[in-house]
């Protein structure tokens, strides 16, 4: 975007950009350097030697796994059916969907509770994945519906015409077709299951079935005022999304820019 | 992540008016669609409205959230919301905190983009660095926080340091800076956002315009306020929308780093919707401040939606 010809200018710039950073490298410095401190090592092994530490990755690999294929397949069969097929009042529908949109998520606790308690939901994965789903598909249709809507209507149409029906169009044409926008779909639903915070808190009481985001409420107990090991903890749960992220920076880059760009 | 719904909220309208046209036209040659939303309905709607109606519901009772038959109380819990002074704190720290946390993000985002558009050195390091927090899970860096702004932590161990020592302070643990604190945090939470959307569309800015704004001598400065920042515009909006709802929607941050203390300082609606909901088993009031949020945040949704149509209609 600028242009800088000047040799001083170029390096103001770069001092600029590195000042302006320090701000967001420090707390990620913190973080490993707390980590480091006092037994080094040492407290990375401590924690990993917590019994029942495992399961936390384990109970947030299974919601997050769960909530993925829910919204995939309820999110490709609704963008497939608002973009290409005949509903009445379709736009009523959307709406509300998109409403569904502005709602935080807390709203939802006491009614959630209360029916999760009567239905024997409560303290089991779907408590936590359902709504978590619930709350995903409307962005996650949003999405895709913009993007399914332009795919050609021949397309469509000429399948139709050699007899094939719309399970056949949707298996055949929306599934291969889509895999750009589903990537999109599939990161955003990933980030928000894993990183949940409030359902989890709420509605899985047994150690067993909590998640890691709950791990540093569980390791301030467990090592009482032991800030290291706390912060090594939390290293160690940052790692595999530091990872996922290093190892998906395209799609995430683009799924989250899909819908900014026209 | 729902947050980042909002790019593409405010052209929803135009973008399914369009299909609605189309759809009309070749309406009874297309096979019936309802079933195949049917899944997405019942789950979403089914599952939402009915939270919405349930807390609708229990708005107008006095209940502990256990205990059978509980007493109907009518608006009661309404009108104890007008009386209610932390209610009113929440409040107004929630518009404060939209406001600066979404000016600085735009300051900031934009600035980064504009950066690595301008064949930085490292362009790419720098990247990973401002959009790694957006992916880091605020209840894991809740603790690195408190650490980090404790009275012997690591912010006031640099302060000391380079000399200024006279600024070292308990952050967390003061009224006056609990506040900005939270707003640090999610700002350094969620500015890669801003960034990577701002980043995106400027490669959609058209290289000839520019061009031709540095025949005609326009500085740099003057090329990003006259032909930079109006092309932004949708995004902008967008991000605006994305951060009202963010700030209603806050809940973590304040929640696992300062409580929403140190005497109410950092409460927002969502932390005190949640100490009333379950800490203090006033689940009646709870769901009528649910109510009154939900209501402040769908109207926020539309007031920005009609702002951000106007201003493209011009």
């Amino acid at each position: 975007m600028f242009e800088i010809r000047s040799r001083t200018g170029r390096i103001f710039l770069q001092i600029f950009a590195t000042v302006l950073l320090i701000p967001f490298a420090f707390p990620l410095v913190v973080m490993v350097k707390g980590a480091f401190a006092g037994e080094g090592l040492g407290n990375f092994q401590a924690v990993l030697r917590v019994p029942g530490f495992g399961r936390f990755f384990v109970n947030s690999l299974i919601i997050a796994a769960a909530v993925i294929v829910l919204v995939y397949v309820v999110t490709m069969m609704a963008a497939f059916g608002f973009a290409k097929l005949h509903i009445r009042f379709r736009e009523v529908y959307f709406w509300l969907l998109l409403a569904c949109l502005t709602l935080p998520e807390v709203v939802l606790l006491a009614p959630l509770f209360a029916t999760d308690t009567k239905l024997g939901l409560y303290d089991t994965y779907w408590a936590v994945i359902l709504p978590l789903a619930a709350l995903q598909v409307p962005f996650a249709v949003l999405l895709t519906r913009n993007f399914i809507n332009s795919l050609p209507d021949e397309l469509f149409e000429a399948a139709r015409v050699d007899g094939a029906n719309s399970y056949r169009g949707f298996i055949y044409l929306v599934i291969p077709l889509t895999r750009p926008i589903g990537a999109a779909v599939l990161i955003f639903t990933l980030v928000a299951a894993w990183n949940d915070y409030l359902f989890p808190l709420v509605f899985l009481q047994s150690p067993d079935l909590q998640t890691i985001t709950l791990v540093p409420q569980f390791f301030v107990g467990e090592f009482s005022n032991d800030q290291t090991k706390i912060l090594a903890s939390a290293v160690i749960t940052a790692i595999p999304e530091i990872v996922a992220y290093l190892s998906l920076q395209r799609l995430f880059e683009r799924g989250l820019s899909a819908g900014a760009i026209k | 992540m729902t947050g980042t719904s909002t790019p593409t909220l405010h052209r929803a309208a135009s973008v399914s008016d369009e299909a609605d046209g189309g759809g009309r036209r070749r309406g009874p040659r297309r096979p019936p669609g309802l079933p195949w939303i049917l899944p997405a309905l019942v789950l979403s709607v089914g599952l939402i409205y009915y939270g919405i109606g349930y807390t609708g519901y229990i708005s107008t009772l006095n209940w502990d959230g256990i205990s059978p038959g509980p007493e109907h109380v009518g608006a009661h819990n309404y009108t104890r919301m007008l009386h209610d002074p932390v209610f009113w704190a929440a409040v107004r720290h929630t518009a404060l905190f939209f406001v600066l946390t979404f000016v600085v993000q735009t300051l900031v985002g934009l600035t980064f983009a504009v950066l690595m558009h301008s064949k930085l050195k490292l362009a790419a390091i720098y990247k990973v660095i401002v959009f790694v927090p957006v992916v880091l899970a605020p209840a894991i860096m809740a603790p690195v926080f408190r650490h980090m702004f404790a009275p012997d932590g690591e912010l006031n161990a640099v302060l000391r340091h380079i000399g200024l020592g006279d600024l070292a302070q308990p952050w967390i643990g003061q009224t006056s800076t609990a506040l900005p604190v939270i707003m640090f945090i999610t700002i350094w939470e969620w500015t890669g956002v801003t960034f990577v959307l701002y980043y995106a569309a400027m490669t959609q800015i058209d290289p000839s315009v520019l061009e031709a704004a540095r025949i005609d001598g326009a500085g740099n400065l003057r090329t990003l306020r006259s032909i930079i920042w109006p092309e932004l515009r949708g995004t902008t909006v967008a991000l605006a929308m994305l951060g009202a709802i963010g700030a209603l929607k806050t809940f973590d941050v304040p929640y696992l780093v300062t409580i929403g203390g140190p005497n109410y300082a950092t409460e927002f609606l969502g932390t005190y919707i949640y100490r009333q909901t379950i800490p203090l088993s006033h689940v009646g009031y709870g769901a009528a401040l649910s109510i009154v949020l939900l209501v402040v945040a769908l109207l926020m949704a539309l007031a920005l939606q009609f702002a951000g149509r106007e201003r493209e209609g011009r």
